[in-house]
C-alpha cells in the first residue's frame, strides 16, 4: 500500500463495494437500521434521523414547536423533496450512501495532495511512508463506525462531508470553496466554525501561486468575510423557510445551553444532569471555553502543519463536544491514517485500539444493563463513556506527540531514534 | 546507569534505597507485611492480632512468644504504614552499623523482650490495666532513643529561636507528638521502648550483644556472606551513621536483578518480562477457578436476607383452605376431562369458567418456527381488576398446560383457577392480578409477555386485546405431580442467565419454609445437607443453566422484561396437599401486593448455593474477569513480542550490565495480513450460526457430522492456503493470535457483565487457546499434530458432542433446543459459541499449524538477523505449545 497510482477500475470497485455493503444492510436488515437509528451512540438530539421535524414542516407547523427538532432548517426542504421515506425509503438510503461516497472522495483528494507529509513550511523526513488515497478512502468507507453512522441515518454525515470537502478544497488551493464548505458545515452543526483559524492557515499555505494574496491579514479577513457572508445567506434562507428566527435558539441554542440531556457518548450529559441549576451557566461557559481553547493553542504550536491542527481538533471535538456520537469519531479516525508516516513514533497504538474496542463493546452492554435490564444504572454507561473519551484522548495525545517528535527530529537530527521522556 | 536530572530521580532513589536494604531489615519488613496480609486474608480462621499481641493478661510461659511477635503485628493498614516508614530507615541504619547477625540477635532477643517485660510489668502491676499492645513503633522509639543518646554526645544541644534544647530529649518530644496525634497509641509502650533505648544507647546493655569472635566464627563456617544476599557481615560494618548515599554507586548490586522494580521504561526492555505473561495468565485462570471453588465457604458467601422491607413475607395469615378444596376438586374434574383435547377446545372450555368468575378474558394466537417445527398455540388470560388499585400495576399468575418436560399440569391449572376465584373474593388487592393459561411452557409465555410489552413481531404473534398495568412480578405454577408433596422447588433462571430479584426468591423461601413449614429446593438439588459439596453443586448447576441461557420454565420469558418471576414446582412424597401449595402462592401474592415500587432493593446478579446462602456479583465477578483478563494479557504480550526484533529476544546474555542495554529497535509490524485473517475468520463464523439456527431438526445430525468433518480439516486447509499465498512471517502469526485473543478477551469481559456464567464457561473452555502457539521444537511435525489433536479435543464441536453425550439427549436435540431458544426467546448462547469461541479457536488452530519460520528467517526481506538467526532462534524460541 504505497502511494502509487490506482487504476480507475479499483476506484469504481471501492465505491461500488461500499455502496453495495450499505445498500445490502439497508434492504436486507432493516431491523438493524432502525435499531441503529435509535441508539444513543449513533443518534444524538442534534443529529437524529427520527427526530426530524418533517411531519410538522409538511403540515405548515413550525418544526421547532415541541422542542424535539434541533437541526438546521435547510434539512427540511432537502428531505421533503425526497419521496416519502415510508413509501420509498430507497431514495433516502441512496442520499446517505452518496454523501458517504462524496466524503470518501474528498478524503482521497486530501490524501493524494500529500499535505500530511509535507506542508508549505515543513517537510517530514518520513513522508515516503504513506498510504494511498485508495487505502485511506477504503479505511473510511469500511470503518464500522462510518457504516453504522450511515446506516443509522444520522444527519451528521452531512457535516462530515462538508468538513472533508472544506479541507479538500483548501489543500487543492481553492480558499473560496473551502470557506463555503466550512460555512455549510458550521451552519449544520455549529462546532465546525472553530476549525476556521487552522483552515484559513491551510488555505493560505496552499494558495495557487498566480492568484496568491501575500498579506496574511488581508487573506484572513477575506476568508472570514466569506464565511460570514455565506452564513448570513444561509440564515436568511432558513428564515424564509421557517418564517421566523425561532430556529436559532432551537438549533444552536440547544448546543450552547445543553437543554436536551439525552445520554450520548460524550462527557457533558451526565455532568449537567448532576449539576445544581445555579452552577449550570458557569459550567456551560467553562465547558465551551475548554472546547474552544484548544483552537488557538494548537494553531500556534503546530503552525507549520495546519492539517495536523485540523485533525487534532476533530479528535478533540469528538471527545468534548456537547453532543458527540460515533460519527465524530469516524471522522477523526478517517483523518488519522493520513499520518501513516508518524505511526512508528506513536507509542500506545495497541493500548488505544484495545481501549476503543473495549469501550465500543462494553458501552452497549452497560447501556442495556441500565435501560433494559434495569440491573445497572446511569453510572455504568457514563463510566464507559469516560473510557471511550480516554481512548480517544490517548489517540489525540499520541498523534500529537508523534507529529511534534517528527518536527523535533528535523531540528535535532542527533536525537533520532533515542528514547526521550515526556515531562 | 546514567544519573539523569529528571523528576524520575526521586523515584529511582527510593527504588535504589529499597533495593539496598540489608537482610534483617528486609526480613522484618516482610514479616510485618506478611502478618498484616494474614490478618486480612485469614481473618476468619486465625485472628493474628489476638494471637500475637502483647496482652498483659495473656502472658504466661506458654505464650512468651508474644514478647517477640508483638512488634510485627499491627492494628490496621494505617498503623502498619506509619510504623514501617519510621522503623525501616532506623533499622537499616542500625543493621549497617552492627551487622546482620548482631542485629538479629539483639532484636529477636533483648530489644523486643525487654521493653515487653517492662511494659507488662508497668501496665499490669503498677497501673493495674490490661490493654494489649502491638506494632513496630516500640522499635522506632527504641532506635530513636539510641540514636538520640549517640547524637547527644556529639552535639549536646540544638537551638531553636534562641532556646537550646537537649538533643537526647527529642524522642520524648516525638512521643508527646505521637500521643497528641494518635491518642489511641499506647504511650506507656512507647515509653518502655524509649527507656530500653536510652539504656542501650548509654552502653549499659553492651554485654547482651554477642561477642564479635563468635559471630565471625559463625559467619566463616556457614559462609553467610556468600550465601545470603544483602547480608551485612561483621567486618562489613560501616561504622558510619549514614552508610553510603543511595544512588552513588550501584556497582555492588547488579541492576538487572532489580529491573523488575526499576522504572517502567527499563521494565519494558527486560527480555525476561516477556516470558512472564504465560505464567501470569495461567495464574489468572487458576486463581479464577480457585476463587469460584472458595465461594461456597461460609467466609465468602452470605446468608440471604429480605432487603425490601415492604415485602413483609409471611406476616399475614393465609386463609386458602377449607371449602376452596371442594372448588379445587371441581375444577380438577373439569381439567381432567380436557386432557388430550386440542388447545382451542381446552380454551373454549376454560374461558367460560374464568368468565364465570366475573373476570375479563381474552385470547392470543402465536406461531413460531424453529428447527423445522412450528410452535403454535393460543394463550388464554384473564384480568382481575384490583379493588383497591388504579390499574397501573399487575401481578401475573401463570399456569402452563404442559411443563417443560411436557407433562400435563394436572394440578397446576385447577389450582390457578381456584386461587383466582379465591382472590376475587378478597378486597385487599392493590394490584391487578392476571391469570395466564398457556398451552406450553416456553413459546406461550414468551408470546404473551412480548405482546404485553408491544415488543412482538405482529406477523407471528397476535397483539393483546386486553392489558393491565406494569407487571410487578410473576409466579408460575408447575404442579404436574399427582400425589401429595413434600417440598417446593423454586426455578428461577431466566433467559440468557438473567435472574429475578433475589428478594422474590427469599420471600418464597421465607413463606414456604418459614411460615408453612414446607421444604424448599433449588436447582434440582432434592436433598441438600448445606455442606460444601452440596453448595458447590447447587452453584455449579445454576451457573450451567445460566450459561446455557435456555428458558427453564414459564417464568423465564418474563425476566428479560424486568419482571421478577419464579416457577414453583412441588416435588417429593410428603403430606402437603394442593391447599398448602395454594397458601404459599397466596402468601407470595400478598407480599407482592405490598410492594410500593418495583423490586429493586436486593441483588439481580447472584449465585445461590443453598436456599439461605448466596454470593453477590461483587464477590464472584472477579473470577470471570480474571479468566477474561488472561486472554488480554496474552494478547498484549504477543503484541509486544511481535514488535521486538528477533535478536532482542536472543540477546539474553547473563552479563552483568551496569549500564542499561541499548534500546531494542521496535520492528514495524505488518498489520494488514493479520487483520485480514482475523476479520475473515470472524466473518466465517456467520456460517455455522446461520446453518445451525435455520436447519430443520431432521437434518441437524447429518449437518453436524458434516460440519465436524469440515471443521477438522479447516485449520489445515486455511493454514495451507495462507502459507501458499502469503507465506506469513512468525510475527504475522503472533499478530493473528494477538488480535484474536484480544477480541476474545473483549467479548468475554463484555459478556461477563450480562451473563457471568456464560462468560466464565466460554472462558474456561477457551483457556487453552492462550497457551497454544506455533511449534518451534525440533520435532515440529509431531508437535504440530499433537497440538492440533489437543485443540480439536477442546474445540466447539467436540465440546458440543460431549455435552450431548452427557445430557443423553443427542446432538440433534441439543441443537434444536438452541435453535428454539434463539428463535423464540432470543437466547444468545449460540451466538457466543459460534461467533466468539469458534473464531478464536479457529484462529489459534491456524496459528498452531502455521509454518511460520523460526523467529527470524522470515524470508520477507526484513533481513534483520538472517545470518545469525538460526542458532539463536532454536535455542530461544520459547513459545509454549499447549
Amino acid at each position: 500500500m504505497d502511494g502509487t497510482k490506482v487504476a480507475p477500475g479499483r476506484t469504481a470497485g471501492l465505491y461500488a463495494g461500499a455502496a453495495v455493503l450499505r445498500l445490502a444492510i439497508f434492504t436486507l436488515l432493516p431491523g438493524l437500521a432502525n435499531l441503529l437509528t435509535g441508539r444513543v451512540e449513533v443518534s444524538t438530539p442534534v443529529t437524529s434521523f427520527k427526530r426530524q421535524g418533517l411531519f410538522l414542516y409538511n403540515r405548515n407547523v413550525s418544526p421547532y414547536d415541541g422542542g424535539v427538532y434541533h437541526q438546521a432548517p435547510l434539512f427540511l426542504p432537502l428531505f421533503s423533496l425526497l419521496p416519502s421515506f415510508s413509501s420509498f425509503p430507497i431514495f433516502t438510503y441512496l442520499l446517505y450512501i452518496v454523501v458517504d461516497l462524496l466524503s470518501a472522495s474528498a478524503l482521497w483528494r486530501i490524501a493524494d495532495s500529500g499535505e500530511a507529509g509535507s506542508s508549505a513550511l515543513f517537510t517530514s523526513p518520513r513522508r515516503e511512508k504513506r498510504w494511498s488515497g485508495f487505502g485511506i478512502a477504503a479505511l473510511f468507507l469500511f470503518n464500522p463506525f462510518t457504516v453504522a453512522t450511515c446506516i443509522g441515518r444520522s444527519t451528521s454525515v452531512f457535516t462530515t462531508c462538508a468538513i472533508l470537502h472544506a479541507i479538500a478544497k483548501a489543500v487543492s488551493g481553492a480558499p473560496f470553496g473551502a470557506m463555503v464548505a466550512l460555512s455549510f458545515a458550521s451552519y449544520l452543526s455549529m462546532y465546525p466554525l472553530l476549525l476556521l483559524p487552522p483552515l484559513i492557515l491551510l488555505c493560505y499555505d496552499r494558495q495557487c501561486p498566480e492568484r496568491a494574496i501575500n498579506s496574511g491579514f488581508r487573506f484572513a479577513a477575506t476568508c472570514v468575510a466569506t464565511v460570514a457572508g455565506v452564513l448570513a445567506v444561509l440564515f436568511q434562507l432558513s428564515y424564509f423557510i421557517t418564517g421566523s428566527w425561532e430556529f436559532l435558539p432551537s438549533t444552536y441554542g440547544v448546543q450552547l445551553t445543553l437543554s436536551d440531556l439525552t445520554p450520548n457518548v460524550g462527557l457533558w450529559w451526565y455532568f449537567f444532569i448532576e449539576m445544581f441549576d445555579s452552577f449550570r451557566s458557569f459550567f456551560l461557559a467553562v465547558f465551551w471555553l475548554h472546547l474552544s481553547s484548544y483552537v488557538g493553542g494548537l494553531t500556534l504550536r503546530i503552525r507549520r502543519q495546519p492539517l495536523v491542527v485540523l485533525t487534532l481538533l476533530l479528535g478533540i471535538f469528538a471527545i468534548f463536544k456537547p453532543y458527540p456520537s460515533i460519527s465524530d469519531t469516524s471522522l477523526f479516525l478517517a483523518m488519522v491514517p493520513l499520518y501513516r508516516h508518524v505511526f512508528p513514533l506513536m507509542r500506545y497504538t495497541f493500548v488505544i485500539a484495545a481501549v476503543i474496542l473495549y469501550a465500543a463493546f462494553l458501552g452497549p452492554a452497560f447501556y442495556h444493563l441500565w435501560i433494559y435490564a434495569g440491573s445497572g444504572n446511569a453510572n455504568f454507561f457514563y463510566a464507559i463513556t469516560l473510557v471511550w473519551g480516554l481512548g480517544q484522548s490517548l489517540l489525540v495525545c499520541d498523534l500529537m506527540f508523534a507529529v511534534l517528535r517528527d518536527e523535533w527530529e528535523v531540528e535535532r537530527p542527533e536525537m533520532v531514534g533515542k528514547e526521550i521522556r515526556q515531562i | 546507569m546514567p544519573t539523569v536530572n529528571t523528576p524520575g530521580l526521586s523515584l529511582q532513589r527510593i527504588y535504589s534505597y529499597v533495593n539496598r536494604l540489608p537482610l534483617f531489615t528486609r526480613l522484618v519488613v516482610a514479616a510485618i507485611v506478611l502478618f498484616e496480609a494474614a490478618a486480612i486474608l485469614l481473618g476468619n480462621w486465625w485472628d493474628v492480632r489476638a494471637w500475637g499481641a502483647l496482652a498483659p493478661d495473656e502472658l504466661g510461659f506458654g505464650s512468651l512468644y508474644r514478647t517477640n511477635t508483638y512488634p510485627l503485628i499491627h492494628t490496621d493498614m494505617f498503623h502498619l504504614i506509619v510504623n514501617l516508614v519510621s522503623v525501616t530507615p532506623m533499622l537499616d541504619m542500625f543493621e549497617r552499623e552492627h551487622g546482620t547477625l548482631t542485629t538479629l540477635a539483639l532484636f529477636i532477643g533483648p530489644l523486643s523482650t525487654l521493653p515487653a517485660l517492662l511494659y507488662v510489668g508497668a501496665e499490669k502491676y503498677v497501673l493495674g490495666l490490661h490493654s494489649p499492645v502491638m506494632g513496630a513503633s516500640i522499635w522506632a522509639f527504641l532506635l530513636a532513643a539510641i540514636e538520640a543518646v549517640r547524637m547527644h554526645r556529639v552535639h549536646p544541644y540544638f537551638v531553636i529561636a534562641g532556646q537550646s534544647f537537649p538533643v537526647w530529649a527529642t524522642p520524648l518530644a516525638a512521643l508527646v507528638v505521637t500521643m497528641v496525634l494518635w491518642p489511641k497509641t499506647s504511650a506507656l509502650g512507647h515509653l518502655c521502648g524509649l527507656a530500653v533505648g536510652y539504656i542501650c544507647g548509654l552502653g549499659l546493655l553492651k554485654y547482651l550483644a554477642p561477642p564479635e569472635k563468635v559471630l565471625r566464627w559463625i559467619e566463616g563456617r556457614l559462609n553467610l556472606l556468600g550465601r545470603l544476599p544483602h547480608y551485612v557481615s561483621v567486618d562489613q560494618k560501616t561504622h558510619g551513621r549514614f552508610g553510603v548515599l543511595p544512588m552513588s554507586n550501584l556497582g555492588a548490586t547488579p541492576v538487572l536483578i532489580n529491573a523488575a522494580t526499576a522504572s517502567a521504561l527499563q521494565l519494558r526492555r527486560d527480555p525476561r518480562i516477556l516470558k512472564l505473561p504465560p505464567y501470569l495468565s495461567l495464574l489468572c485462570i487458576v486463581v479464577g477457578v480457585a476463587w469460584l471453588l472458595l465461594l461456597p465457604l461460609d467466609q465468602y458467601s452470605r446468608r440471604t436476607y429480605i432487603s425490601e422491607n415492604a415485602l413483609l413475607p409471611g406476616q399475614v395469615h393465609t386463609y386458602f383452605s377449607g371449602s376452596d378444596q371442594n372448588v379445587f376438586r371441581a375444577y380438577k374434574h373439569e381439567v381432567n376431562a380436557l386432557v388430550g383435547k386440542s388447545n382451542a377446545e381446552i380454551n373454549d372450555k376454560l374461558e367460560p369458567i374464568v368468565k364465570g368468575l366475573g373476570l375479563k378474558t381474552a385470547r392470543q394466537n402465536f406461531t413460531y418456527h424453529a428447527a423445522g417445527h412450528t410452535y403454535a398455540g393460543e394463550n388464554l388470560y384473564a384480568i382481575l381488576q384490583a379493588p383497591r388499585g388504579d390499574a397501573t400495576e399487575a401481578i401475573v399468575l401463570v399456569a402452563a398446560w404442559e411443563n417443560v418436560k411436557h407433562e400435563i399440569n394436572r394440578n397446576g391449572v385447577p389450582l390457578a383457577l381456584t386461587l383466582l376465584r379465591y382472590f376475587k373474593r378478597w378486597s385487599l388487592w392493590s394490584k391487578d392480578i392476571i391469570l395466564v393459561l398457556t398451552p406450553d411452557s416456553i413459546a406461550g409465555p414468551q408470546a404473551w409477555v412480548d405482546a404485553y410489552h408491544d415488543a412482538h413481531d405482529p406477523s407471528r404473534v397476535a397483539s393483546l386485546p386486553l392489558k393491565a398495568g406494569l407487571l410487578q412480578g410473576a409466579i408460575a405454577i408447575d404442579y404436574a405431580q399427582e400425589s401429595r408433596f413434600d417440598s417446593v422447588h423454586i426455578v428461577y433462571d431466566g433467559v440468557n442467565g438473567q435472574l429475578p430479584n433475589l428478594d422474590l426468591i427469599n420471600s418464597v423461601v421465607h413463606i414456604a419454609g418459614g411460615q408453612m413449614g414446607i421444604g424448599v429446593a433449588l436447582q434440582e438439588m432434592w436433598r441438600h445437607d448445606n455442606g460444601y459439596s452440596d453448595r458447590l453443586r447447587t452453584m455449579l448447576r445454576g451457573m450451567l443453566k445460566q450459561g446455557l441461557g435456555l428458558p427453564s420454565g414459564p417464568h423465564s420469558s418474563f425476566i428479560p422484561y424486568h419482571v421478577d418471576a419464579v416457577t414453583l414446582q412441588p416435588f417429593g412424597e410428603g403430606w402437603q396437599d394442593e391447599m398448602a401449595m395454594g397458601r404459599v402462592i397466596e402468601g407470595t401474592f400478598r407480599s407482592l401486593n405490598n410492594l410500593l415500587e418495583h423490586l429493586h432493593q436486593s441483588f439481580f446478579f447472584y449465585l445461590i448455593m443453598h436456599r439461605e446462602r448466596f454470593v453477590s456479583i461483587g464477590t464472584y465477578l472477579p473470577s470471570a474477569m480474571l479468566v477474561a483478563a488472561n486472554f488480554t494479557i496474552m494478547a498484549i504480550a504477543l503484541w509486544v513480542k511481535s514488535g521486538q526484533a528477533p535478536e532482542a529476544a536472543a540477546s539474553k546474555s547473563k552479563a552483568d550490565t551496569t549500564t542499561t542495554p541499548p534500546p531494542t529497535p521496535t520492528v514495524e509490524r505488518d498489520l494488514f495480513l493479520p487483520l485480514g485473517v482475523v476479520a475473515l475468520i470472524q466473518s466465517l463464523s456467520i456460517v455455522p450460526l446461520y446453518l445451525f439456527n435455520h436447519a430443520p431438526e431432521s437434518i441437524l445430525t447429518p449437518l453436524f457430522i458434516a460440519f465436524t468433518l469440515i471443521n477438522t480439516a479447516l485449520p489445515s486447509v486455511l493454514s495451507h492456503l495462507l502459507t501458499q499465498t502469503y507465506a506469513p512471517t512468525a510475527q504475522q502469526y503472533q499478530l493473528v493470535k494477538s488480535f484474536s485473543l484480544l477480541l476474545l478477551g473483549m467479548f468475554l469481559s463484555s459478556l461477563a457483565t450480562l451473563n457471568f456464567s456464560l462468560a466464565l464457561l466460554t472462558g474456561l473452555l477457551a483457556a487453552p487457546l492462550s497457551f497454544a502457539g506455533p511449534c518451534r521444537s525440533r520435532r515440529t511435525t509431531t508437535c504440530r499434530a499433537a497440538a492440533a489433536v489437543l485443540l480439536h479435543a477442546l474445540g466447539p464441536p467436540a465440546v458440543l458432542l460431549a455435552a450431548a453425550a452427557y445430557s443423553r439427549a443427542g446432538v440433534a436435540a441439543v441443537l434444536r433446543e438452541a435453535a428454539v431458544g434463539w428463535h423464540v426467546c432470543g437466547t444468545y448462547s449460540p451466538l457466543v459459541v459460534w461467533c466468539v469461541w469458534w473464531p478464536a479457536w479457529l484462529a489459534t488452530s491456524v496459528v498452531v499449524l502455521g509454518k511460520g519460520e523460526d523467529g527470524d528467517g522470515d524470508g520477507e526481506g526484513k533481513g534483520n538477523g538472517k545470518g545469525n538467526g538460526k542458532g539463536n532462534g532454536k535455542g530461544n524460541g520459547k513459545v509454549k505449545t499447549t
